[in-house]
């Protein structure tokens, strides 16, 4: 069975945010520790447009930020508007939603196959997994944001975010939160490549080139299809 | 009470250097130069307001750098601008008759006072951790604060707890707008603050009878509105990528920047990019030397100083953000490729037929 499951614009805003992040994980790494110099035998004021310079990879930091803000921005309006794309939201409230939790638990533990039971598009792990992680990714824009809006104190950021800065414990403190949770979403972005592959090679559903063209291949009706139409 | 310029007659200072202070003082609170009239009109006019002065847990450091104020003649002319009226410090009296005298400037210009305190109170063991005039320095400060009309706090202690309210601070030290909550304060962090941004706090509050515009962590604007990382004269090599990596290295030399050294410029709030130390002379970064955050709420539980990132408590590791995520990433692609050979051999068509 095959069925439509990603649309149009979840696709491209899944891999406009799998760029934004790699470029903001790989910038923000440097950022706060800069394991390269940039180009020597410079004058300082010169070497500023010149290459790899702190100066710029901080500007495409910034620059990728905006970029992830809108496009999670996008994500939101979507789900609001299509039933098909608001598919991640997990459904404590209802039974299904605990024994699929059960059922999935048993079989990542290797305790039951994965053939057994019921077919879901999306399962009861997803469903828990993926929200934490659009949080998490809130979590950047809101602290990065914060951070960035205080070069310019009761600017436009700071005035919206600049609170955040405080929450956290102070500017030092937001530095590091927004390191350990950079580093938290690799860490998910890892797991949730490996679970993809898994999928794709246990049940073959095509499960990678979804992503890509929008269908998985069912054996047999999932349980949660009313989520779709 | 004599006004200002009264005063600055009696000490035989020229019209010419009086407008010239005027000037000075201007800038230094933040004040367009087009203010420069209403300042000099604030001195004729204004009368000196009475100040008390108290000290609680601290290390004194506040007065040490306010007395070495270098612009003209500010030690000297603040002091008598000011009328301080009691500073148990300062003062050559002691013991009880200096405790009357507080009282009863409390009582003479109630409601009129400014109240500046320097260090903090520490709340536990009810108060006895810090004791003044034989009483709990927490009542000293309350009885202190009552009729005060505006209360200043001076440097780090008073303003956030300091190293005294660093983990796991055994003495419940506090910064002063926990106990005193229904009066303006107004924080001047730094440990010590610069002498010159303690004069324009105080000059503006006599001169204009009001606090200065203050942040939302209630520092004024004028003086903790940039970090030293964006005045920082260093930041060039910021920007150019052109890190000290050792304290003898060639960078060190060049004077590159200090990040990789732990600097907290970039997270600090001062003015010490900008007005410096000691008239203007220096400060710390340009000696060579990284910020340690001083003026920042807890800035010693952010250290280690000499590092750019905090530790993570780890047993036994030295561990910062970077080991520590490496670690859980590896473990993670470590993790997923044996879960998945598991996973395969565990759903294989052979074992099904078994
Ligand atoms: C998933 C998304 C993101 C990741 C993985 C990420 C990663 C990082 C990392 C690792 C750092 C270094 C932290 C430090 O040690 O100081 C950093 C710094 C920073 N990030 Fe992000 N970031 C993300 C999103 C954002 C966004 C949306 C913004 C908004 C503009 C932003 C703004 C900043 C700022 C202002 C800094 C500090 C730069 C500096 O100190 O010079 N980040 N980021
Ligand atoms: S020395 Fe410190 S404050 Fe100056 S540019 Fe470098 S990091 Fe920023
Ligand atoms: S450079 Fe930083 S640590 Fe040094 S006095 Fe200024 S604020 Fe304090």
């Amino acid at each position: 069975m095959r069925i439509y499951v990603f649309s149009p614009g979840l696709r491209i805003w899944h891999w406009v945010n799998f760029l934004t992040i790699l470029v903001l994980f790989g910038t923000g790494l440097y950022i706060g520790n800069p394991f390269f110099s940039g180009p020597p035998g410079i004058e300082a004021t010169h070497a500023y447009g010149e290459g790899l310079t702190m100066g710029f990879i901080r500007k495409i930091h910034f620059l990728a930020g905006y970029i992830l803000l809108a496009s999670f921005i996008f994500r939101v309006i979507i789900g609001i508007f299509s039933k098909r794309d608001r598919m991640v939201l997990p459904r404590f409230w209802t039974r299904d939603y605990w024994s699929s939790l059960k059922e999935i638990t048993l079989k990542y533990l290797l305790l039951k196959k994965d053939s057994d039971g019921r077919e879901y598009i999306r399962n009861a792990c997803a469903r828990t997994a993926y929200p934490l992680i659009y949080l998490a990714i809130l979590f950047m824009i809101v602290t990065g944001f914060g951070m960035y809006g205080l070069s310019n104190p009761g600017g436009f950021w700071s005035s919206l975010l600049g609170w955040v800065v405080w929450a956290l414990g102070g500017e030092f403190q937001t530095h590091m939160w927004h390191r350990w949770v950079a580093w938290l979403i690799i860490v998910a972005a890892i797991l949730h490549v490996y679970f993809v592959i898994r999928e794709e090679i246990i049940r073959r559903n095509g499960e990678i080139s979804s992503m890509i063209n929008g269908y998985k291949y069912f054996e047999k009706e999932p349980a949660d299809i009313g989520d779709l139409k | 009470m004599e006004t200002f310029w009264e005063a600055f007659k009696r000490h035989g200072v020229s019209r010419r250097d009086f407008i010239k202070f005027a000037t000075t003082l201007t800038g230094f609170m933040g004040l367009a130069p087009s203010m420069v009239p209403t300042v000099i009109r604030a001195m004729e006019t204004k009368p000196r307001v009475p100040v008390i002065w108290i000290h609680g847990l601290e290390c004194t450091c506040c007065s040490e750098s306010f007395i070495r104020s270098a612009t003209p003649l500010v030690s000297d002319v603040v002091l008598s601008m000011i009328s301080l009226e009691y500073d148990d410090t300062l003062s050559a009296a002691a013991g009880d008759a200096v405790e009357e005298h507080r009282r009863r400037i409390i009582k003479e210009y109630w409601g009129n006072y400014i109240l500046a305190v320097e260090g903090n109170p520490p709340l536990g063991e009810e108060g006895m951790f810090c004791v003044v005039n034989g009483k709990p320095f927490l009542e000293h400060l309350k009885e202190s604060a009552e009729g005060a009309k505006a209360v200043i706090a001076w440097g780090s202690c008073a303003s956030w707890g300091c190293v005294q309210a660093a983990r796991p601070n055994p003495t419940t030290a506090v910064s002063i707008d926990k106990v005193i909550k229904d009066k303006p304060v107004v924080k001047v962090p730094g440990c010590p603050p610069i002498a010159e941004v303690m004069t324009g706090v105080i000059m503006y509050m006599v001169l204009f009878g009001k606090i200065p515009p203050l942040d939302s962590q209630g520092r004024p604007k004028m003086f903790y509105g940039n970090r030293i990382h964006d005045t920082c004269y260093r930041r060039a090599f910021f920007n150019a990528g052109q890190f000290v990596e050792r304290f003898d290295d060639e960078g060190a030399k060049k004077g590159w920047c200090l990040y990789k050294v732990g600097c907290r410029g970039p997270t600090t709030y001062n003015q010490c990019g900008s007005m410096r130390w000691y008239n203007g002379l220096s400060y710390p970064i340009q000696a060579g030397h990284g910020c340690i955050g001083c003026s920042e709420k807890d800035f010693w539980d952010n250290g280690p100083f000499y590092e750019r990132l905090t530790h993570i408590p780890v047993p036994r590791q030295e561990a910062d953000a970077d080991k520590v995520g490496a670690v859980a990433a590896a473990a993670a692609v470590g993790g997923a490729v044996v879960h998945g050979i598991l996973s395969k051999i565990r759903n294989s068509k052979k074992r099904e037929e078994v």
